[in-house]
């Protein structure tokens, strides 16, 4: 049987079984220009090898890598959001009740007032970390591994501002108002896996609700640093 | 974070060596990686969980490097030839600062056709079996390994010159 390239190739990639490749290294055996141009192809494969291998062990750039962790809920197109916003009235009511249930079962749930939520005149106010998170943290500027991530602020009609959160325990979305950051909705965090909500989509739900509240774009990241510096002032 | 964009997180290290080997040098790669993702992020709905989102998005890449080298040899062609160095563009310059850094891998690459870079990239730089990179790239096995073969034979005599 003659050899030709194809098939020591195949040989070299691990890709011939059975007969073929005992009939590749029966003429290896026989045939010493043979077993060279072999090493010649492995010598290629190496040094193909060191040349591209050492890539997938850089760190990858900040900016590939911010597209993924930024991505996230973010990715909803927002114009085609708005578009969609004639959607069926069940499904509205099926949010709303949802996120009472949530709230009801996390303003139950919360042991003294250690929790991210305290109840304050009727209304649920974010309270330590979370309302640190609200004050302070920017999306365009998070650690990692913050405990709490903000994902977009925006303004309502009426000029006040709201940011979305997503933490371990509860995402959910709060506006500011004179007396804090209060919970507008509430949902499963990221971590959460009971009652099946979070799996329903408690994070497109949180979105959702920002969605119809929302005038006009999303902050990009001159806007919302203008924002928190100016403590998140009602715009006029 | 969700599941698609924690798994895609963790393929890119070995996406960008995949645009490493398709483009013409670090710079271009990042580019394509970056273009490849952003196709991808759009293009989610299209991802059949439980399937190999790696082929996916090899798959992707490539299509990308397909069209961004098509438009790269366009502009390519406005450039005046490298003789007249004094009075070309910075592109231009850039261009041939960029080649002296190539390494003789990158050059031998380069020199490559396109259908053939393709195949060694996928087979040998990223360990795909012959029939997934057949797959991948919408041609019969046999097609694949003649274009490996001559692909081969080419760098080798490049490289063994060099």
């Amino acid at each position: 049987m003659t050899m030709n390239d194809d098939m020591l190739m195949a040989y070299l990639d691990g890709e011939l079984d059975g007969e073929a490749h005992a009939a590749v290294e029966t003429a290896l055996a026989a045939d010493p220009a043979l077993r060279d141009r072999l090493e010649a192809q492995r010598r290629l494969r190496d040094r193909l090898a060191a040349h591209y291998g050492p890539v997938a062990d850089e760190p990858v750039p900040e900016r590939l890598r911010a597209m993924l962790e930024s991505s996230d809920d973010k990715i909803v197109d927002f114009a085609e959001a708005r578009a969609r916003r004639t959607r069926p009235v069940w499904q509205s009511f099926a949010a709303i009740a949802a996120t009472l249930v949530l709230g009801l079962v996390i303003g139950r749930g919360l042991p003294g007032d250690s929790g991210p939520i305290a109840v304050e005149d009727g209304m649920m106010v974010a309270r330590g970390s979370l309302a640190e998170a609200l004050d302070t943290q920017l999306a365009s500027a998070q650690a990692p591994d913050a405990a709490t991530r903000i994902g977009i602020s925006f303004a309502r009609a009426d000029g006040s501002l709201c940011r979305t959160f997503d933490g371990a325990d509860l995402s959910g979305l709060a506006c500011r108002e004179p007396q804090g950051w209060r919970v507008m909705t509430a949902a499963g965090g990221t971590d959460q896996q009971t009652g099946g909500y979070r799996q329903a989509g408690g994070a497109a739900i949180v979105m959702q609700a920002a969605q119809d509240m929302m005038a006009g774009e999303p902050f990009d990241a001159d806007a919302e640093r203008r924002a928190r510096d100016a403590g998140w002032q009602a715009a006029r | 974070m969700q599941a698609f964009e924690r798994e895609l997180l963790t393929l890119l290290p070995r996406l960008r060596r995949f645009a490493r080997s398709l483009a013409r040098d670090a710079a271009d790669a990042d580019d394509l990686a970056q273009l490849s993702l952003e196709r991808a992020l759009k293009a989610q709905a299209q991802w059949a969980p439980g399937t190999r989102l790696d082929a996916w998005m090899m798959r992707i890449m490539r299509n990308c490097w397909i069209d961004e080298i098509r438009s790269r040899t366009r502009r390519a062609q406005t450039f005046a030839p490298a003789e007249e160095g004094e009075t070309v563009g910075s592109d231009a310059h850039r261009d041939i600062e960029r080649a002296a850094e190539m390494k003789d891998v990158d050059r031998a690459m380069n020199a490559l056709p396109d259908e053939q870079r393709e195949a060694i990239a996928l087979v040998l730089v990223e360990g795909l079996a012959y029939r997934e990179a057949a797959e991948l790239l919408d041609i019969p096995i046999g097609t694949l390994t003649s274009r490996l073969t001559r692909g081969r034979q080419a760098l080798a005599q490049m490289l063994e010159a060099a």
